[in-house]
């Protein structure tokens, strides 16, 4: 199922914090990630994510900006081939039509979505790289170095190996690919480029994580 | 002697008879009934209604809900606890079922249910207003994230079918599955759940006490295994339970309390254990013919009117000692009859005042008033006839005592009082009384709210209200009843009610509510369904070619457009109805919404529920429904206030019907002038009590009148006796101060009862009796000088 790509961008937005220089034994990348969590308030990067899935002909492709604030959330901006932007936060998602926020389109609340509560956790639990709950969800079997390094994330709970068969993320000093296996044979593969860190939102991005407080157009 | 024999045989034969059928009738467990709702009449106007409130307490009543955890739990740690504890439970045999796991619940599980119905669903907001399909179907192939269940691209490419299932009410319950364990999260705490089934009615004596002893053992065990752990449990069980162990407690306390201090009382006066003997007797007689009776009419006896007739001893032994008083004051010239025969005028008067005021109680069509009255009844006149019939027989030599020595100190009283209290001594203490209370009249409040019935332990309460509010269970006594002459009439009225309450729900302080849950959310009417289904006819396949061309834009595969075209030709008569939901395992808790056919009202009705949820102002959802066919709210907590507040009104009434009664009762004896006299010390006791409620911020509830009741009843028994007293009235006196003592110190102590409504009525009696008692010997001053 795709909430299950939420739980990815948490796990992406995880590692994109990976800028340890130390060599670590596999096991510990995680722990180390933990260590290394404190690194940037907001990271930056771009991303085109190509969709395989049995329904369509060709290839679904969108590519845009992502923007992760450990305050806020994730804005994630599809650019290409039209405009729409989602702000993730704690406790509500809020879908953008166009570029500038002119239109709020839909509010949810997290807590109204059975199961999205899980995903938030898991999500807190990766930007706190608290292995011992990621562990409740998925077996984590890490390898390489905090310089080029790859974690498969293989669901330990048969609910979610229902839709999920696994995820598998490569990266360096950030994250570079996620690849999400749906159990039903869709495929998704997410490239991310240009990753930098930032100590604040800019003005755009601010009002658009501001736009979520307001809650309106339910 | 031949009267005194025969009298006493035919008490013996009564005696026989009352053992006969109490042995009978009390062979089997005590009918002790501890539902103190029980004690209500119906409150609904609408009798279907109160089927459905008994329905949902049933349905939450017979279970207990147990969550088990502590801050920062392991998940792991925490599940083996909740299924050690589950185990444990089960292998008490106490319960029908334990649930401490349960299947996975799978979100595409909904989607499957709905699948083949999907032409005949929309959301609320695409029913309101139609969208653009190419935005649409953009907005399902590039979100990133699709939340909750929904279904895949092929099966739903506009989104319509996820909108649809985004908008069931899922949410209303906090739980979420973890490692099969249903888990309850605020903050970093996690809690898991384990709930069980009982065996019976959670009113059972002897579930509540096999449920007390497994849940002790499972909690001992599992605070050993996982020291640190902390259970919270919740349900009617543990309540009742709690009530009626506080319930026996109290009747242990209160009986023997007024027992020994009577007894103590009895021998201070009178220095002999034979009264004692001869008061119990009389006392026993009495309380033991109204349990059985009481039995016999109402099948159970209520808790509340064993708390209250454990104190109606101290009243039923006044008759007792009047007559024991006349034998100490007669001293060695008793005889017996003779006796009798001149306390028995005021006696009888007595008696008679005392079952008018219980008489009046009666009156009212409430069951746990009508109760206590029938007990009371019978009890003070089987305690009476007990005097009459009995006592002369077993009090016949003449007291060895010197009457005079005997009762000096009352005699000095009396004396003191005849000499220096007079009429006008009388008046104008009476005037300064009515004067002190009149400003606390003033400051008189009620409360009628339903917690001075039930009171439950704060232990308890905080438990229950931390499992409300990490599950989000919500509470069950208000409600919208809909109701219809068929299922599809139900839906149709529950829609339109649903539509009324949308627009008043929200999280912001100004909502009315927060939510709401009804079938119809779940299945729509098939009217609405018809309409839906006309719906996805005008917008996506009035024109089939363009549904081809975009979908084919779209760079979805060509068969499935086809492939949906055929779909929907073929759905044409697939209907949801009701009772497909049901077989569905997910329609499981929400089951309870749907009360089916139900009894009343004629044939062929059919009802269901509406849960309001967070309500903030129960008086918009009460004016909503007065507008609606079909839709009734029920507010079982408000309308058991509103009985309260209508019964403290009528009581008044009543308060003043009964001393106009007793008034008539006492002209027949001393004329009208003389009585208003008589009546003098028990009106300046309601009117200080009343004032001292008003000074001390009490307030007044039924259960203050009832106690007036009693007040006016016994108060002017000892106006009556005083007047009575005649030769002997020093011995009378000393009587009337043991009748007063006695019954103070049983009806004084319900002051402590831990049930408000019987600690208010206790505490009106405790002041009222006090006041009545000290002022009753005014009816001395105002005797007329020919028979002082």
């Amino acid at each position: 199922m795709k909430k299950i790509r939420s739980l990815l961008v948490g796990l992406m937005i995880a590692t994109t914090t990976l800028v340890s220089p130390l060599p670590a034994c596999a096991a510990d990348v995680l722990n180390q990630i933990g260590a290394q969590i404190e690194q940037f308030q907001v990271i930056r990067a771009e991303f085109v994510q190509t969709k395989q899935m049995a329904a369509l002909k060709r290839p679904l492709v969108t590519s845009g900006h992502l923007t992760f604030s450990r305050q806020h959330g994730v804005l994630w901006q599809i650019e290409k081939p039209y405009r729409v932007s989602y702000v993730l936060g704690e406790t509500k998602i809020v879908e953008i039509g166009g570029s500038g926020g002119d239109s709020v389109r839909r509010v949810r609340e997290t807590r109204d979505v059975p199961g999205l509560a899980q995903v938030g956790r898991v999500f807190r639990a990766m930007l706190g790289a608290n292995s011992d709950t990621l562990r409740e969800y998925f077996d984590v079997a890490a390898q390489g170095t905090p310089a080029q390094w790859s974690i498969a994330l293989t669901p330990r709970q048969s609910q979610l190996a229902r839709f999920l068969s696994g995820m598998q993320l490569t990266g360096g000093r950030f994250v570079e690919e996620i690849r999400i296996s749906e159990a039903g044979g869709d495929d998704t593969r997410i490239r991310l480029s240009n990753s930098q860190g930032a100590a604040a939102l800019n003005d755009a991005e601010a009002t658009l994580f501001g736009t979520e407080n307001d809650g309106s157009g339910r | 002697m031949n009267g005194m024999r025969l009298r006493a045989l035919l008490w013996l034969t009564l005696a026989v008879v009352l053992a006969i059928a109490a042995a009978v009738q009390f062979a089997g467990p005590l009918p002790l009934q501890s539902n103190l709702l029980a004690l209500l009449p119906p409150t609904e106007r609408n009798p279907v209604a109160e089927h459905a409130v008994s329905r949902l307490a049933e349905a939450a009543g017979d279970r207990a809900i147990f969550l088990i955890g502590r801050p920062k739990a392991d998940t792991l740690e925490l599940g083996k606890a909740a299924r050690d504890f589950g185990a444990q439970l089960r292998a008490s045999e106490v319960f029908r079922s334990v649930v401490d796991e349960i299947p996975p619940f799978d979100p595409q599980q909904l989607a499957r249910f709905y699948f083949p119905y999907r032409f005949n669903l929309l959301g609320d907001g695409d029913r309101a207003a139609s969208s653009d399909l190419v935005e649409r179907l953009q907005r399902k192939l590039y979100t990133p994230f699709q939340f909750g269940p929904g279904y895949p691209l092929a099966d739903d490419p506009f989104g319509f079918g996820d909108a649809w299932l985004a908008g069931l009410p899922l949410k209303t319950l906090r739980l979420e599955t973890q490692d099969g364990l249903l888990v309850a999260r605020s903050g970093e705490n996690v809690w898991a759940m384990v709930s069980a089934v009982l065996p019976g009615s959670a009113y059972d004596g002897s579930i509540q006490t096999r449920v007390a002893a497994a849940v002790a053992g499972a909690e001992a065990r599992l605070k050993q295994d996982f020291p640190g752990l902390e259970v919270l449990r919740t349900g009617t069980v543990f309540y009742a339970g709690a009530a009626r162990q506080s319930a026996e407690r109290e009747v242990d306390f209160i009986g023997a309390g007024s027992l020994l201090g009577m007894l103590l009382l009895l021998y201070l006066v009178f220095r002999s254990l034979r009264p004692l003997a001869l008061g119990l007797l009389s006392v026993g007689f009495g309380v033991a013919a109204a349990a059985t009776v009481t039995v016999a009419v109402h099948g159970e006896l209520h808790l509340i009117t064993l708390v209250f007739g454990a104190s109606l001893i101290g009243e039923a032994i006044d008759y007792a000692v009047q007559y024991l008083a006349a034998h100490l004051g007669a001293g060695k010239g008793w005889e017996p009859m003779a006796g009798l025969r001149r306390i028995a005028p005021g006696l009888l008067t007595a008696l008679a005042t005392s079952l008018l005021s219980y008489a009046a109680l009666m009156l009212a069509p409430f069951p746990a008033l009508s109760q206590i009255a029938l007990f009371a009844l019978v009890g003070l006149s089987a305690a009476c006839a007990s005097v009459f019939l009995l006592l002369p027989w077993l009090l016949k030599a003449p007291g060895k005592r010197d009457p005079e020595a005997a009762v000096a100190l009352p005699r000095r009283f009396l004396v003191g009082w005849k000499k220096h209290v007079g009429r006008r001594a009388c008046l104008t203490a009476a005037a300064a009384l009515l004067a002190l209370s009149a400003p606390g009249w003033s400051r008189l409040a009620s409360n009628d709210d339903v917690r001075i019935l039930i009171s439950r332990p704060l232990a308890l309460v905080a438990q229950e209200e931390k499992i409300r509010e990490l599950t989000g269970f919500g509470n069950s006594s208000q409600f919208f009843l809909v109701e219809g002459k068929t299922p599809e009439e139900v839906l149709r009225n529950e829609e339109r009610l649903l539509e009324k309450l949308a627009p008043l729900a929200g999280d912001d302080d100004k909502s009315v509510l927060s939510g709401y849950l009804g079938v119809s959310m779940f299945v729509p009417s098939a009217n609405r369904q018809a309409h839906n289904r006309q719906r996805w006819e005008r917008s996506v396949f009035a024109d089939e070619r363009r549904l081809r061309e975009l979908l084919s834009d779209a760079s979805l595969r060509d068969e499935l457009a086809e492939r949906m075209i055929e779909d929907f030709a073929n759905s044409k008569s697939h209907v949801l109805s009701v009772d497909d939901w049901f077989q569905s395992p997910l329609s499981t808790p929400f089951r309870h919404l749907w009360l089916g056919k139900v009894p009343g009202n004629g044939a062929g009705h059919f009802a269901a529920i509406v849960q309001p949820q967070g309500i903030r102002d129960v008086g918009r959802l009460a004016v909503l429904s007065g507008a609606l066919d079909g839709v009734t709210f029920v507010d079982k907590a408000g309308s058991v206030s509103r009985l309260f507040q209508e019964y403290r009104q009528w009581g008044i009434v009543w308060l003043l019907g009964a001393l106009l009664l007793i008034y008539g009762v006492l002209c027949l004896r001393y004329g009208p002038a003389q009585s208003v006299f008589m009546l003098l010390p028990t009106a300046l006791a309601l009117a200080v009590v009343l004032g001292a409620f008003g000074y001390m911020a009490t307030p007044l509830t039924l259960f203050n009148l009832m106690g007036f009741m009693l007040v006016v009843g016994v108060g002017v028994n000892y106006a009556i006796f005083l007047r009575e007293g005649g030769v002997n009235a020093a011995a009378t006196l000393a009587g009337v101060l043991l009748s007063a003592g006695t019954t103070l110190l049983s009806f004084g102590l319900l002051a402590f009862s831990s049930m408000p409504a019987l600690s208010s009525f206790g505490l009106t009696l405790l002041l009222g009796i006090c006041v009545a008692v000290l002022l009753a010997p005014m009816v001395l001053s105002f005797m007329p000088e020919a028979s002082r």
